[in-house]
Order: C-alpha cells, then structure tokens, then sequence
C-alpha cells in the first residue's frame, strides 16, 4: 500500500480529532492551569465579621461548653471555653469538628412528616396492632419529658435504656474500671483529666484501650468475664482472701486506699454490689440527678426498658436518634414489635442506623442547627442544665421529633426548655456560669429573664453539691449476647461515636492509623492470615445472629483469638461483648 | 534604617509534648486540619494521608504510647532547607519556625525525603471539600494546591495574627504570646507551645526537665519540638541508629 501526502494528512487530522474525545487533553489543561497557579479548583474561604459565640455541644451528654469562631453567622471554628467549671477548656475530636456536621454528604435530608403522620395514626386507632412506644436513646432531656407526657396521653411506653448512675471521680482515690474508656470519651473530657491525679486507674479490659494505656494498672481479662472478676474481687473483700491472686491484690488495693469506685459499661449487678461493699454507694456514685422541671410535667409516662417489656407488644415504634448515647441492637428491638405490619418511625440525622429497619426515616436536625438541653453527663453528681443554642439554621424538610409526637397526642404547643428554665429558677438552688463574662452567679441573686437570656448563651446551671442518693439497682437492658462457641471472641471499641463524624474524621481513622474506624474490625496478624486476609481487606463478620461487610486492620495488639470490632450499627446488630464471631473473606 | 528592617528581639517557639499524659485522641490532629484548611482526602491511606501532626502508637511489646509527631522545627541545619531547590522552605529568624512556601514549591519531595521525622506531606489530590463545607473554611489561612508539600508550620496565621493585634497594642516589636491549634485542642493538656528563649517560661521550663527528651537527638537537627516521658522504654524509643560518618543533609 502506498502512503500518499493526502493520506498522512487525513490520518494526522483523524488521530487529532479523535484524541479529543478522550480524557487526555482535558487532563493535560487541567495539569497545565496547576503550575500556572491559577488552578480554580482551590476553594475560598469565606470573609466577613469575625465574631465570637458560645454554645455547647449535645454531640453526647458531657455538653462541653464550646467557643465558636465564626465568619459572620457560619461557624469556622470551634474551641472549648477554659473557665467552664465542667468541660474545662476541653473538646473531643467530634466536638472540635461539630460545625461539618450540616454540611455532611450522607445526611438525611427527605423524609414525608404527613405520611408518617398518617400511618402512625391509623396505627393507634386500629384497637388490635398493639401499642405505642417512644425509644428515647438520650433521656433526661426536656423533649425526653414531652415523650413521657405524649405517652401517658396516649396510653404508650416510653423505653430509655438510660445512665442511671452518676460518678464523682474528684472524691475517689482509686478507680477499678471494667472496660469502661474512662480517658477516652466516657465522661467530660476536661472534668475527667482534672480528676485524673487525684485517683489510682486500674483498668480491667482485654485489650490494651488508650485508657490501659494510660492507667496504673491494666489487667488484661478475658472478654466477657468482667462480672466474674468483680464477684471474685467481692467475695476476697468479704472473706479477706480469696483463691484469685490477682482479685486479691485489687481488693487489697480498693479497700486499703478508698473511697474507691468501680464502674462497668452495662451496670450489672455485680458492679453494683461490689460498689456498695465499697461504701461508694451515696458517697462516689450517685443516683442521676436531674434538673427540676415543671409540677405540670410530672403526669408522664415511667421509664422502662426494653428487657421488662412483653414481647410482640409494640404496634407503633417512634425511634429518636437525633441524640444518640448509645445503639441498642436490632435483634433486641424487632421481637418486641408486633408480627404484622408494626410501624416503625425513625427521627434521624443518617440512614446508618435505624433508618435501615423503619418505614418511616425522618430528616432530622444535626449540631448546631437546633436548640436543645443536654441532660446531666455521667460524671457529674450535680443536676446540670445547658442549652445547645443553635450556630446555624437548618435546612428546609427538617422534623422536629417533639414536635411530631407532642401533635400526635394533641399536646400544646410550648416552648418547653425555656418553662423547664423558668421551674429551675423558681427553685432557686445552685450557680450559673456564663461563658462570655466567665462569670458564676448564685441563681436566686438574678432575674428569671437575666437565667433564661444567660442560659441562651451557652449558659450552665450547676445545682448545688450534697448529692448523697444511692443509685437503685436497674434490671440490665437486654438479654445476654449470645455466646456459643467456637470463632474469635469479639472485643467492643468502647468508645461511643456519634452518628454523623466531621468528613475531616478521616484523618485519624484513615489517613492514618490512630483509631479503629467504625466499620472495621482489627485481628492478630495470626488470626489475619489464617483468614487470609490482609491489611484493609474487605470480610464478612458473621455471628449466629448474621453478617456485616467490615474492612479489616490487622494489629499485633490485638490478643490472638480476639477480634477487636467497630461500633457501626451493622456490627452492632449481628456482634456484641464476648459474641464469638468468624471473619470470611469477600 | 526603616522601622521594618530594625532587628527586633528574636523569639524561638517551641513546644513541650507530654508523652505520658496523651490518650492519642486525634483531637490535635483533627483541630490542625480545620485551622490550617488542610482537606480530608478520602481517597487516602495511612501512607498518603495529609496530616500535619500525626499520632503515632508505639510500644515495647508489652505497654503502649502515643507519640505526636509534627514537623520538629529543627535548627539552624534544618535537613529540609538545606535540600529544596526552590528556596520554597525558610527558617524564620524571628520566631525559629521553619516555613514552608507553597508558591514556590515544584513538588520535588526532596524535602521529604531528607526529613528524618516524616513529618513532611505531599499534597496528592485537588484540596477538596465536600459541598458547602467549604464555608466552614478558616479565612486566615489559603488553601494549598495539589502537588507541593504540606508541614506544620506552628501555626503561623496565629502567629500573624497575634502580632497585629500586638502592634495594634502599641508594640510592634519583639515575641508574642499565641497558642497553636493542637496545643489549644489537646484535651489532657499534653502539648504546650511557648518561647524556649522566655527561660523563666513554662514551656522553657519543661524543655530542661530530666524526663525531657527530642526525636533522633543524635543526628544533631536541634528540633524545638520536647517530649517528656518517665518511662524509660518511651524516651529510648525516641533515639536513632548511630549515624554514619559526617553529619547527614549537610550542605557543606
């Protein structure tokens, strides 16, 4: 074949034309416009007033006070407030990037409030699809109270699996913990590490937690015998030996540099008894106080758990996990819905949690797009009242979960938090700290007006100290996990993440290797290769209960025979404490 | 000679980190990344990842320690500044902070490489944000494109920022006082940032405690970066293999 000019010219013109419709030169202008640095891809960042406001933070219930730095009213940074008598200047990595929290990408942002609304009252009115129910996963706050109210009125239950109990590490001088991450976001950050030299740490748990790494004392346990160690740590208090060596000298230690405290993540009653051996009972830990509310309030549904209900008795299930302490598996909700057709509503910030399960998932509001009290945290043995005074507004679509269930029970519109305000200024009690003058006040020395416009910004109210009231033992939660045999023992993250994390999260459970990611799993380097499977590897993680997709860390400080698991709720359904579970490759 | 060329009494920030009271949360990590408009980098790994200040785990094989690791801020032999071709990394000689010139920075990683802490990043991706995040970004500090290298920088808009507000005050010359993001982030009170020439400062102070230590001390890069750790494996953990003859990434 001969090649002509024309030939080469067609040829030469047709390859030109061609690479167009190809990625390349497109990538090679964009690689150009870098090194012009012009590049237009670079986001700016905004300009505007600078301005300074307080809020606190409801990502969990310690309520740290923060300082926002804003950029007109769009907050671009968040600090925590030093002189706050609790939170003391301290954030949490969730708490530092809570101003992302609106603009994440897997929100929930539609939802049909009027069909929900329909179902659920066709629900309530056919007399046979059983009852109503509020799940509340954070109790003791004001909207909580609006639920108990909704319910008496509708003849409903209202289910908190609740913090019962509250510690003050400030009087302890040693601190048995059975697993519980007591340095790494248990309680309030700052009141917590103010504690800290005043109390020995022995920390019981399987694996070596941020909070083992820290302590006096870690003694590493088998997963799911914590129980056993406080029985056998009772019994060598109450027979001055024991055959457990190692129960013993912990006993030893509790009883020869007290007050002591023990705390546990499920407040079993072994814990409980073994505290109240202790003399921390009224003393340390403290039954939850709660900040007064208003006498009108007081006809409310009781709180009860999930465990004392009867099983295929729930019709219509309202689920609130716009504030969430804590994810109670599906596996022990579901038997407690009727057989046919229960309503489920969920009132949700991201479809990873309930959403999966319910008819219904609602848009909810996210920190800081709402105005809502945070009850008393864990560590504190003062009734608090603090107000999560919104930074920024929502979206259109949002629901308001109070407000939908207070209209199904037909209860008046009112502004609830600032009457909850108004009753805890009429009894006159505690201190008001505000974070703009950082100045405390006796409550019964201002105004109602001067407590409700302090409280506004960002203000807290500290009920006075003298709590002495012992905790009432709670029947547990749910069920044992079921255990079985066989398959690696699985270890809980216990570090509670919220449901929605800043995207910039990344950077410390992915971009590097800091923390366990929520839907991944950690094994031995043994236990990996025996599973064939390698670092960032995808799996199954299957129990009895079922399976979950988990990518996989492989961690030499993982014990061989463990798995150490995330706290996603897709693990959470099928795996808990002790379960055993197996890890199958993809 | 102008006011701006008066010299003015040189500071030298440095840092105290307390290895024995970091829980490695990640808060400093992550309150770098929002000061310093650093993107997540969804795409990364623990290899590519973009962080100024990374937490690493380390251990004896019994006991476990987090270890904070930013740029150390070394000297006047930085092994950085010695090695970039662009002139794009500096060692300010009124504060000690090594800086670092995206502008001027072609991406070489040389840089990277000399660094003996791996505290250097390189930008692999298109800064990022999702949707409207962008609107959360700090207006003190421009984001940096893709291709150069990132550092820690002692967060210098701070720095700039409390020298303003010092010259609005009437005193222009001379150190500021200021806290950098991790330092006011770290919820345990680990990280604390001052002037190591205030000798009667705090952070000056814990820079001379007999538990005080630095990162490859003996490779001679004088960090102003301090760790401090009553436990022996902790402080040992932290020294370097015997280097070989003549002192390494020198320019001489």
């Amino acid at each position: 074949m001969k090649l002509s000019r024309r030939d080469l010219f067609i040829y030469a013109g047709g390859s030109a034309a061609g690479a167009l419709l190809t990625p390349a030169p497109w990538r090679l202008i964009t690689d150009t416009a870098l090194w012009s640095e012009n590049w237009p891809g670079i986001p700016a960042p905004p300009r505007g007033e600078i301005r300074t406001r307080f809020t606190n933070c409801s990502l969990c219930r310690a309520g740290c006070a923060v300082r926002a730095r804003c950029v007109g009213d769009q907050p671009v940074q968040l600090a925590g407030v030093a002189a706050h008598p609790l939170s003391r200047g301290a954030l949490c990595p969730f708490g530092l990037t809570g101003h992302h929290l609106p603009f994440h990408p897997a929100r929930l942002k539609q939802g049909s409030a009027e069909q929900a609304l329909g179902a659920v009252s066709a629900a309530i009115s056919d007399a046979g699809s059983g009852r109503i129910a509020v799940l509340d996963l954070r109790p003791g706050r004001t909207v909580s109270w609006t639920y108990r109210r909704a319910m008496a009125k509708l003849n409903g239950l209202y289910i908190a699996p609740g913090q019962s109990v509250a510690y003050d590490l400030h009087q302890a001088k040693t601190v048995l913990s059975l697993g519980v991450p007591l340095l790494d976001g248990w309680g309030t950050p700052g009141n917590v590490w103010a504690a800290r030299p005043g109390f020995r740490l022995i920390q019981a748990e399987p694996i070596q937690s941020r909070t083992a790494a820290l302590a006096d004392v870690w003694l590493p346990v088998q997963p799911g015998t914590e129980d056993t160690l406080a029985l056998a740590i009772a019994n060598a208090i109450e027979n001055r030996n024991g055959d457990d060596e190692r129960a013993v000298s912990v006993a030893n230690e509790l009883t020869q540099n007290g007050p002591a405290l023990v705390l546990d993540n499920y407040g079993s009653a072994a814990v409980m008894a073994l505290n109240q051996s202790l003399g921390a009972a009224g003393h340390t830990m403290v039954a939850m106080p709660e900040a007064p509310v208003p006498d009108t309030w007081r006809k409310a549904a009781p709180a009860t758990s999930l465990a004392q209900m009867e099983d295929r008795s729930i019709g219509v299930l309202l689920i609130d996990e716009s504030a969430v302490d804590g994810y109670l598996p599906w596996h022990t909700i579901e038997p407690k819905l009727v057989r046919d057709n229960p309503v489920v509503v969920t009132f949700a910030s991201g479809r990873g949690g309930y959403a999966r399960h319910a008819q219904f998932a609602l848009p909810a509001g996210v920190y800081p797009e709402f105005a809502e009290d945070i009850p008393t945290a864990v560590d504190s043995p003062a009734a608090t009242f603090r107000i999560s005074t919104p930074l920024v507004a929502p979206p259109a679509g949002m629901v308001n979960p109070a407000g939908f269930i207070g209209a199904l029970a037909g209860l008046p519109k009112s502004d609830a938090v600032r009457e909850r305000a108004d009753a805890i200024h009429r009894a006159g009690r505690g201190t008001l700290f505000t974070p703009a003058d950082a100045k405390t006040v006796a409550v019964r020395d201002i105004t109602a007006e001067a407590f409700w416009k302090s409280l506004s910004e960002a203000g807290c109210w500290i009920d006075e100290a003298g709590n002495t009231q012992a905790p009432e033992a709670q029947p547990p939660e749910s069920e044992p996990w079921p255990s079985g045999s066989g398959g690696l023992v699985a270890i809980l993250s216990a570090q509670h993440t919220p449901p929605l994390m800043s995207p910039l999260m990344s950077k410390v459970y992915q971009e590097s290797n800091l923390r366990l990611a929520p839907n991944w799993i950690a094994l031995h380097p043994s236990d990996a290769r025996a599973a064939r499977l390698e670092n960032g590897a995808e799996a199954f993680l299957q129990t009895r209960l079922g399976k979950c997709g988990v990518r996989v860390a492989v961690d030499p400080a993982v014990p061989a025979g463990m798995v150490q698991v995330g706290t996603a709720p897709g693990i959470l359904d099928v795996c808990g404490p002790a379960a055993r579970a197996k890890v199958v490759a993809v | 000679m102008t006011s701006a060329t008066k010299p003015t009494q040189a500071a030298r920030y440095g840092m105290t980190i307390d290895v024995d009271r970091c829980n490695g949360c990640g808060a400093c990590m992550v309150a770098c990344a929002v000061e310093n408009n650093v993107p997540p980098a969804p795409q990364a790994n623990d290899r590519q990842g973009l962080t100024w200040i990374r937490v690493y785990r380390v251990d004896n094989g019994g006991r476990l320690a987090y270890v904070p690791v930013m740029c150390q801020h070394c000297g006047a032999d930085a092994p950085c500044v010695s090695v970039c071709p662009q002139h794009a990394v500096d060692i300010d000689p009124a504060t000690g902070i090594v800086g670092e010139m995206p502008q001027r920075c072609l991406g070489c990683r040389y840089c990277m490489a000399a660094c003996p802490y791996h505290a250097r990043y390189f930008n692999w991706w298109d800064p990022a944000w999702p949707p409207g995040m962008e609107k959360t970004l700090n207006p003190g500090v421009t984001p940096r494109m893709r291709g150069v290298v990132e550092k820690c920088n002692f967060c210098h808009g701070r720095w700039h920022a409390a020298k303003q507000q010092a010259a609005a005050n009437g005193q222009p010359d001379g150190p500021v006082s200021y806290t950098p993001a991790c330092a006011e982030a770290c919820p345990t009170g680990a990280i604390r940032f001052g002037d190591l020439n205030d000798a009667a400062g705090p952070v000056a102070q814990a820079s001379k405690d007999s538990a005080s230590f630095r990162l490859l001390e003996n490779l001679g890069t004088e960090p102003k970066v301090y760790y401090r750790s009553k436990r022996d494996w902790v402080r040992q953990i932290a020294g370097a293999p015997t280097p070989g003859p003549g002192k390494e990434n020198s320019c001489d």
